[in-house]
């Protein structure tokens, strides 16, 4: 069945403390397809990441389901080993736990089998130029760029069923874009669906996505095609807003950034 | 043996020299002034002992000594092992360097002049103890200009329940040398003893000393280390530490940079677990400029132990243009657990860079969600990440090849607790 979702998001809801951070989010990603999301810096793009992995410290309600299993319930472990992973925006470095090693012991908790996991190392490190972390500690003194190669890297050797890309290409110069487009174009096939997460076009001119969503305060407000990419390279999030009919979230206290005012559609 | 320490003094030092017998002798009036210490006086702070030196009786000789362990088996080019046991020198394997005890030296003044000068009887009860009761000790002389790779090993054994012994080690360095010597400390399991070990070194002009200690006690020793190092012109002192403790497991270790250029670094792991209490007390000099030091540290907690770390850094206003670093972290891993760290540094001159950090806490959740976030089980991913806290300092060590044993009993002790679900 082509369209099977590999994720499926329903009204979900998180917060915390008192903050809403997102307020009733939809998205369903068949298997083998990419979904972008794009929405401006504060928009909920890492939370909702974060969330499905099951990080804790949240407040969350609705339904997700991973290839047709309620996710919600799963530990951080178990939902990783039911397939769904992350390359995070901001990786944490992790001191004395080699890169290498923690790679293949996290093939071997998902039963691959160490020769098996040895080939998809070797190969996934060559794809993303990988190959001179593996040694060290994970992100131990790499740059932004080299974190994202690292990150990509992981997600590449141990093929999730879902793939959550946090903005896997900020930061990153041109052909470091390039490469990293390239492992997703690698990645990409029909046992896998893919979320990217960016908030530039960039990416998307090497990687064409099979639905663009906006994300906006919490929600998605916008969803369709690669065009609606195009439609935010050359407008921006205030030509959705416009076209939407949307105010842009209340500013903070102090801030005058010109698109926060309530008159701006 | 037994009987009043008067009499053990003078047994000790019939027959031997004068200048030794009258350091005993000293070393005794000294005893008689102290009492036992209190967590009153700043050094002692921290910690409450609940023994006292006459609840265990000297021996007159050594009980029968224990197997080669993890640690010694795994050095296998030496050049000379030697063995101690309740203080008195068995075994000596001469290698390459001099070794023997004190009596085989007695011609040689630079090894003369300084046994047992490095540690003052006044400092405690404990050293005035030592320096009072320790039979002839082990020395360790590295003559001019010789250069020796392969560790001298030297295992303290304490075998004889209810026993207080007084291992002394002494190392001589003339110019010019180069040595590593692996101090490990030992007793025989289940039984309750008092160590009170000293190792002193004096390293000449250009000298280059490796010192590894291991405290690998059971957990009914107590064990009070008061060590000393002097350093000359242009010197170097690595020092790697490995404290799987005792009961109560002290090192109170002195470092004096007392030549210009002088050097010291020192890196190690500790350990503790059930009610053991580690405590370490270190002291850094410098008194020669352009002296460097680097302390670095780390240790874990578990269960109701107690880990003690402070670290005295004191820059003299000669010691210009000197470097002083001092780092301490700590792991603890069970409510029950706590850690008192407390780096100090003391500067009398304003030419230096100098700098301290020290921190206590438990495993970093985001470090967890990271590795559990690829697939790790919990339990799984606390091992490695209490493996990695511990790796940059294993693979600090000075002596290679006691990494590997120095690697698995600290991440012994962590999978132990975590399969009996103490933390
Ligand atoms: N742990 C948190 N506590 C409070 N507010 C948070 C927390 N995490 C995120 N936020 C807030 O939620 C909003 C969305 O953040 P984030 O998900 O990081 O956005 P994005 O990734 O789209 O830039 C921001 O306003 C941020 O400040
Ligand atoms: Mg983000």
């Amino acid at each position: 069945m082509a369209d099977r979702p590999a994720l499926d998001v329903h009204n979900l809801k998180v917060s915390v403390g008192d903050v809403g951070i997102l307020k009733g989010l939809d998205l369903t990603v068949p298997f083998g397809e990419v979904h972008a999301i794009m929405g401006p810096n504060g928009s909920g793009k890492s939370t909702l990441s974060h969330v499905l992995s099951g990080k804790s410290g949240y407040e969350v309600s609705g339904d997700v389901w991973l290839d047709g299993e309620p996710l919600l319930v799963m530990d951080v472990d178990q939902r990783a080993r039911a397939g769904l992973m992350q390359a995070f925006q901001y990786p944490v470095q992790v001191p004395g736990v080699g890169l290498g090693s923690f790679v293949l012991e996290a093939g071997a908790a998902q039963g691959i089998a160490a020769s098996d996991m040895n080939e998809k190392v070797s190969a996934a490190a060559d794809a993303v130029g990988a190959g001179p972390f593996l040694e060290r500690a994970i992100n131990d003194g790499l740059s932004g760029g080299e974190k994202k190669r690292s990150e990509i890297f992981q997600i590449v050797a141990l093929q999730p069923k879902v793939a959550i890309l946090d903005e896997i290409d900020s930061g990153l110069d041109i052909d470091a874009v390039r490469d990293v487009a390239d492992a997703v174009q690698a990645l990409r096939g029909p046992g896998v669906g893919i979320v990217l997460i960016t908030h530039y076009s960039r990416i998307l001119e090497h990687v064409t996505p099979d639905r663009v969503h906006v994300m906006m305060d919490g929600t998605v407000v916008d969803t369709g095609g690669p065009e609606l990419a195009d439609e935010l390279e050359e407008g921006g999030y205030q030509s959705i807003r416009n076209r939407l009919g949307l105010t842009s979230r209340a500013p903070d206290p102090g801030t005058t950034d010109e698109g926060s005012t309530p008159f701006d559609f | 043996m037994a009987g009043a320490p008067e009499s053990i003094v003078d047994r000790l030092s019939d027959g031997g020299p004068d200048w030794l017998a009258t350091q005993r002798k000293e070393a005794l009036a000294s005893w008689a002034s102290q009492s036992m210490p209190t967590s009153k006086e700043e050094e002692w702070r921290y910690v409450d002992l609940d023994f006292d030196i006459d609840d265990y009786r000297p021996v007159d000789g050594a009980g029968d000594p224990l197997d080669i362990d993890e640690f010694s088996g795994a050095i296998l080019a030496t050049s000379g092992r030697a063995t101690v046991v309740d203080g008195w020198p068995g075994d000596v394997e001469p290698g390459r360097v001099n070794l023997g005890t004190i009596e085989r030296f007695l011609d040689l003044p630079s090894v003369t002049d300084r046994y047992g000068t490095a540690v003052d009887p006044a400092q405690s009860i404990f050293a005035a103890a030592q320096r009072a009761l320790a039979p002839g000790g082990l020395v360790i002389h590295v003559p001019s200009g010789v250069a020796i790779d392969d560790p001298v090993v030297v295992d303290l054994q304490a075998v004889t329940p209810g026993s207080v012994s007084f291992p002394h080690v002494s190392i001589v360095m003339e110019e010019n040398t180069e040595v590593s010597v692996v101090v490990i400390s030992r007793s025989a399991p289940g039984i309750d003893v008092l160590h009170i070990p000293t190792i002193e070194a004096f390293v000449g002009d250009a000298g280059r000393l490796s010192l590894t200690t291991i405290q690998n006690h059971d957990r009914r020793a107590k064990s009070v280390a008061n060590h000393k190092i002097v350093l000359g012109r242009d010197s170097t002192l690595k020092i790697g530490e490995v404290g799987l403790g005792a009961g109560y497991g002290r090192q109170r270790l002195a470092v004096d940079l007392n030549g210009a250029g002088a050097s010291v670094q020192m890196n190690g792991v500790y350990f503790g677990d059930s009610d053991q209490v580690l405590d370490y007390r270190v002291f850094v000099t410098h008194r020669g400029p352009k002296t460097a030091s680097n302390i670095f540290l780390k240790g874990a907690v578990q269960d109701q132990a107690q880990a003690v770390w402070t670290g005295l850094v004191r820059i003299e206003s000669e010691a210009v243009g000197t470097s002083a670093f001092e780092t301490n972290r700590n792991l603890v891993l069970s409510e029950g657990a706590r850690v008192n760290s407390v780096p100090n540094l003391e500067i009398l001159t304003d030419d230096l860079q100098c700098g301290h950090g020290s921190s206590s806490g438990p495993l970093e959740e985001e470090h967890l969600y990271y590795l559990m976030s690829r697939g790790l089980q919990k339990d799984r991913a606390e091992r490695l990440l209490v493996r990695g806290f511990f790796e940059e300092m294993i693979t600090k060590l000075p002596v290679k090849s006691l990494a590997g044993p120095s690697r698995e009993a600290v991440n012994r002790k962590y999978g132990e607790a975590q399969r009996e679900g103490r933390v």
